[in-house]
């Protein structure tokens, strides 16, 4: 069979590359498939509240502040099983905040409470540790953020003048915590006054009455066992003066609705890649077996039925298919590890070689080379073994 | 015994009307006897040979192999019949490159249904008797035309087939090689199977049983060739 294989050399990689160019397009579109599930996962997994406003004084979430009285409000609410206060800030204020896709946020928690969010109950800990109650001045980093900063678990992290400790760095989710600062929220909140030179004029004039508690840009809230979340967020919008409330479903069909232009691009860039790669492949396997046609004529002269050289080409076709095609996915893999190597320098990555991806892409391409195959192998039998060797010669 | 009765077989031309390269030949070889074919190129002899063995239909006429009419039989049971009664012997040999010796003879057995010890006994026996037992895990294009050519008689002969058919066998060896396959086919005759040897070489018809002449697609026989003459 190698011997066998090793005709088929020029076959088996233009095979290969076919599917390198279907496994590397589907990589990049994995990568940003798990993106939007992961956003989408952290949307459905909590009612997200922000006090009632526009922004002012509150930056990045574009809501009012949201008030410790509020939050014990919430915890009221029937149906509601938990309330942890956060503030969410952009690590750099002059960076667009448009730009949310790509932007790197201080995440302020309140440690005393469990995070509700029923898909993240902890963010996954690459390395080190997670935060602890009574934590502080200490951080924990996205995996991009801890490569674009240069950061080890044990390093140091400056913010607005404060060094902080990384005790542990964040598995990379392919979401928004990969360029994550995690810190305990009497931090963040810190942060968030150096930040802003307006809420530090409100709080030094005491035009309002503004505690420490008081300053939270949002809160993530939890629900009962068996309790339907988009219920219990108007239960909450009703129950509760001054809130923002992002229902649950809704966001999610925000956040997909916003994400809509990805999808379709992905869905084009998927079919483009299995329409040129599969008519490669299927164009490559078929002349593979037409290149033989004078070998399938002698074969036939020497007694062999149709069933027996269908059957001998399709085994052949599958051999070669599935080499071409490991070979290919090894090349895209090479190919990804490569561009990935040098962009994350950058805290990016541009490939996500799934399971699915790689298992896929072979079983499309050994189906397809075998239809490819068998379509060839039956223009074949259909000719005189004369013919065949006239062809063929 | 080989039969052929009324044998038709037209080609479609680029321009004007088809080409009739089989113009109702008919043509018996008995068990034992090496028959003959001589003609220009162009004649219609290797059309004949085809038909005869079966590699391509006929567009009417019948063959009958043993007394068995194997041209009315289905595509799948012809070829059985292909490999289990005739052997073939190509001007250009037809050895697959990806094979070694060895194997490209024992391909006939696989297709026949033998693929045990035994067939690769015989194998090697027939590959030793015609002097390229060392090169049986050489591949084609590592020997000689005529070692090519001997390792092709082997592989025709493996199965003992009934009937052998050699077209132009001898059209690109040198004079010693294509004495070789010349005796080897006669001795398949002696041995009892029906010969048929499309030939261009003067040689071919000593010792023939028969001998015909294509002109055509039509075949007229001549007489017998003795031994020593040649015509």
């Amino acid at each position: 069979m190698i011997r066998v294989l090793r005709g088929y050399a020029f076959t088996i990689a233009g095979i290969a590359i076919g599917v390198a160019g279907i496994v590397a397009l589907g990589a990049m579109a994995e990568r940003i498939v798990r993106f939007v599930e992961g956003g989408d996962r952290f949307v459905l997994g909590q009612i997200s509240v922000a006090g009632r406003g526009m922004g002012m004084g509150t930056g990045f979430t574009a809501g009012g502040l949201l008030p410790a009285a509020s939050i014990h409000a919430i915890a009221e609410v029937p149906g509601v099983a938990g309330v942890q206060a956060q503030v969410m800030l952009p690590l750099n204020p002059s960076t667009s905040q448009f730009m949310t896709l790509t932007q790197e946020l201080v995440l302020g928690v309140d440690l005393s409470v469990e995070t509700p969010n029923r898909h993240y109950p902890r963010l996954p800990v690459g390395e080190g540790r997670y935060l602890r109650p009574g934590d502080r001045r200490v951080a924990v980093v996205g995996s991009s953020f801890a490569s674009s900063h240069g950061l080890r678990v044990g390093g140091q992290l400056t913010l607005e003048g404060t060094a902080y400790e990384v005790v542990g760095i964040l598995e990379r989710t392919l979401t928004a915590p990969d360029r994550f600062v995690v810190v305990a929220i009497e931090d963040a909140r810190q942060q968030w006054i150096a930040k802003d030179p307006l809420l530090r004029t409100v709080i030094a004039t005491g035009a309002a009455a503004l505690n420490a508690p008081d300053l939270n840009t949002g809160a993530a809230v939890g629900w009962r066992q068996g309790e339907d979340p988009d219920a219990v967020a108007h239960r909450i919008a009703e129950r509760v003066p001054g809130v923002n409330v992002q229902i649950p479903s809704e966001l999610s069909q925000l956040l997909r609705s916003s994400t809509a232009f990805f999808s379709a691009l992905l869905v084009g860039i998927g079919v483009l890649a299995f329409v040129i790669g599969g008519l490669s492949l299927a164009n490559t396997v078929a002349a593979a077996v037409f290149e033989r046609i004078r070998d399938f004529g002698v074969k036939r002269a020497l007694g062999a039925t149709d069933l027996q050289l269908g059957g001998e080409v399709l085994v052949e076709a599958l051999a070669v298919t599935l080499t071409g095609g490991a070979v290919g996915v090894a090349l895209a893999m090479a190919l990804g590890a490569a561009v990935d190597g040098w962009v994350a320098r950058t805290g990016q990555q541009l490939f996500l070689f799934s399971g699915r991806l790689l298992g896929g892409a072979l079983v499309f391409s050994v189906l397809l080379g075998a239809a490819a195959a068998v379509y060839a192998t039956v223009r074949v039998v259909r000719l005189s073994p004369a013919e065949a060797i006239r062809r063929g010669a | 015994m080989l039969e052929a009765r009324g044998l038709v077989k037209s080609y479609r031309a680029p321009t004007g009307p088809p080409i009739r390269a089989l113009d109702v030949v008919d043509l018996k070889v008995p068990a034992g006897h090496l028959a003959v074919v001589l003609g220009a190129s162009g004649s219609g002899k290797s059309t004949l040979l085809n038909v005869l063995g079966l590699l391509e239909d006929a567009d009417s006429g019948e063959i009958l192999l043993g007394g068995e009419r194997v041209s009315a039989l289905r595509r799948s049971a012809r070829s059985r019949a292909r490999g289990r009664h005739v052997g073939f012997v190509f001007q250009s040999f037809l050895l697959l490159p990806s094979l070694t010796a060895l194997d490209n003879v024992l391909l006939a057995g696989r297709y026949a249904g033998r693929r045990g010890p035994d067939t690769r006994r015989r194998a090697r026996e027939l590959l030793a008797e015609f002097g390229v037992a060392e090169r049986e895990q050489h591949y084609p294009p590592q020997l000689s035309g005529g070692e090519q050519q001997r390792v092709a008689f082997c592989r025709a002969v493996l199965n003992d087939p009934p009937v052998l058919l050699a077209d132009e066998p001898t059209g690109n060896l040198d004079d010693a090689n294509g004495r070789v396959i010349l005796q080897s086919l006669h001795a398949r005759a002696r041995a009892g199977a029906a010969v048929v040897v499309v030939s261009h070489r003067a040689d071919a018809v000593v010792g023939a049983d028969a001998v015909y002449r294509m002109h055509h697609g039509r075949l007229a026989a001549g007489p017998p060739i003795p031994e020593g003459e040649t015509r």
